[in-house]
């Protein structure tokens, strides 16, 4: 390799520079598993979904005015809807978690068995080898 | 040497992973200013997620990414790539249907003109520059690997991420590329290197550490670390299959 290469421009200069754009960086805080906290999020809106759709309902079938049951029957309804949507969070998060878990476990197996595979036609050459050399 | 070489990236205690899969069980790391870091341990020790951490691919679950003495954690992977840490990933990573200088076209993405990305590129690799017309795909390993290499640098990087330089190629190939790693990195640009055999990495490394099971088993001296590489490993494989049984 020639002596004259020219080196990588990570002088003082490159530093001051590398640590005068890292203090202008925007650090947003990330999310280190964001479907978790969707499926929590998910969990809590079909929570409050259900205690509100029984307490509408609960609060029509007890109440006197035809225009406050009309109202707590539709607010019933949006809680109902509500409560749709968060399932709907929930199953999308939770679904993703499993799909990168499987990923994941489908990766290391193949991983593993590849190197098993190798290895064994390592010891099959190794073992061939011998018996040629034994043959002469 | 400098007592108090400046620090360039820092991760503290990280825990970090897949979904529901840690692969890091709280990784402690430090590269500074010209410094060759080599990374080593078995497959599925969590080298590669260290580097993804490093790059701002993996957000940590737990603990704290420091750039250039700033807390990152969390910033996204464009923005830590966009002020100069670059990752040469595994398996090289060039357009095998584009030609060298097409492919090296792709380092002006940072604002460099092509005449500058080619000259820097050239420079450190004049072989390239012969082939600046071939098909990427058609280069040999070690060249493939070049290219890469000249592609990050390129991109005047402040912080160089290496994942398996030498994987699939012959060792006459590694240890040319492995001259190329020590002399960029005495330019002063610092340089965390992942590779799963350690002998030749050992003799360019300033500092080396042996990762297992997500976790920085040994760090130390080359040497040192280079007597206690087969213990780990054995040791490791030992209780394994003491494990299984």
């Amino acid at each position: 390799m020639p002596d004259d290469v020219p080196h990588a421009d990570a002088s003082s200069d490159r530093l001051t520079r590398f640590q005068q754009e890292v203090g202008e960086l925007r650090v947003s805080g990330g999310a280190a598993n964001p479907e978790r906290l969707g499926g929590r999020i998910g969990i809590v809106i079909m929570v409050v979904a259900a205690a509100g759709g029984v307490l509408s309902w609960y609060g029509a079938y007890t109440a006197g005015a035809f225009e406050e049951i009309q109202r707590l029957i539709i607010a019933g309804g949006l809680f109902v809807g509500l409560g749709v949507v968060g399932a709907v969070v929930w199953v999308r998060n939770s679904f993703t978690r499993y799909l990168r878990y499987w990923l994941v476990r489908l990766i290391y197996e193949q991983r593993e068995q590849t190197e098993q595979l190798v290895a064994d036609h390592h010891d099959q050459m190794e073992r061939l080898i011998a018996a040629l050399k034994e043959r002469g | 040497m400098s007592t108090a070489p400046e620090t360039v990236l820092e991760l503290r205690h990280v825990r970090a992973g897949y979904g529901h899969v840690d692969v890091l069980h709280g990784v402690e790391l430090s590269v500074h200013r010209g410094e060759v870091y080599a990374l080593l341990g078995p497959n599925g020790a969590g080298k590669s997620t260290t580097l993804g951490v490093a790059s701002g691919r993996i957000t940590p679950h737990a603990g704290s990414v420091v750039l250039g003495g700033r807390d990152v954690t969390g910033a996204s992977a464009d923005a830590v790539a966009r002020v100069g840490v670059c990752l040469v990933p595994e398996g090289r990573g060039v357009f095998p249907n584009l030609t060298v200088a097409d492919n090296l076209r792709m380092a002006t993405f940072t604002g460099t003109s092509f005449a500058t990305v080619q000259e820097r590129a050239f420079g450190h690799f004049p072989r390239l520059a012969e082939r600046r017309r071939q098909i990427a795909g058609t280069l040999s390993g070690g060249e493939q690997q070049m290219l890469s290499l000249a592609r990050a640098l390129a991109t005047d990087p402040a912080l160089l991420l290496i994942d398996e330089l030498s994987m699939g190629l012959a060792p006459l190939v590694v240890a040319e590329l492995y001259g190329h790693v020590r002399r960029i990195a005495d330019g002063g640009l610092p340089i965390l290197l992942v590779e799963q055999f350690g002998n030749d990495i050992l003799e360019i490394a300033d500092v080396a550490g042996i990762m297992l099971h997500g976790r920085i088993q040994h760090e130390g001296e080359p040497a040192d670390i280079s007597a206690r590489l087969a213990e780990a490993y054995l040791g490791d494989e030992r209780k394994e299959h003491q494990d299984a049984r």
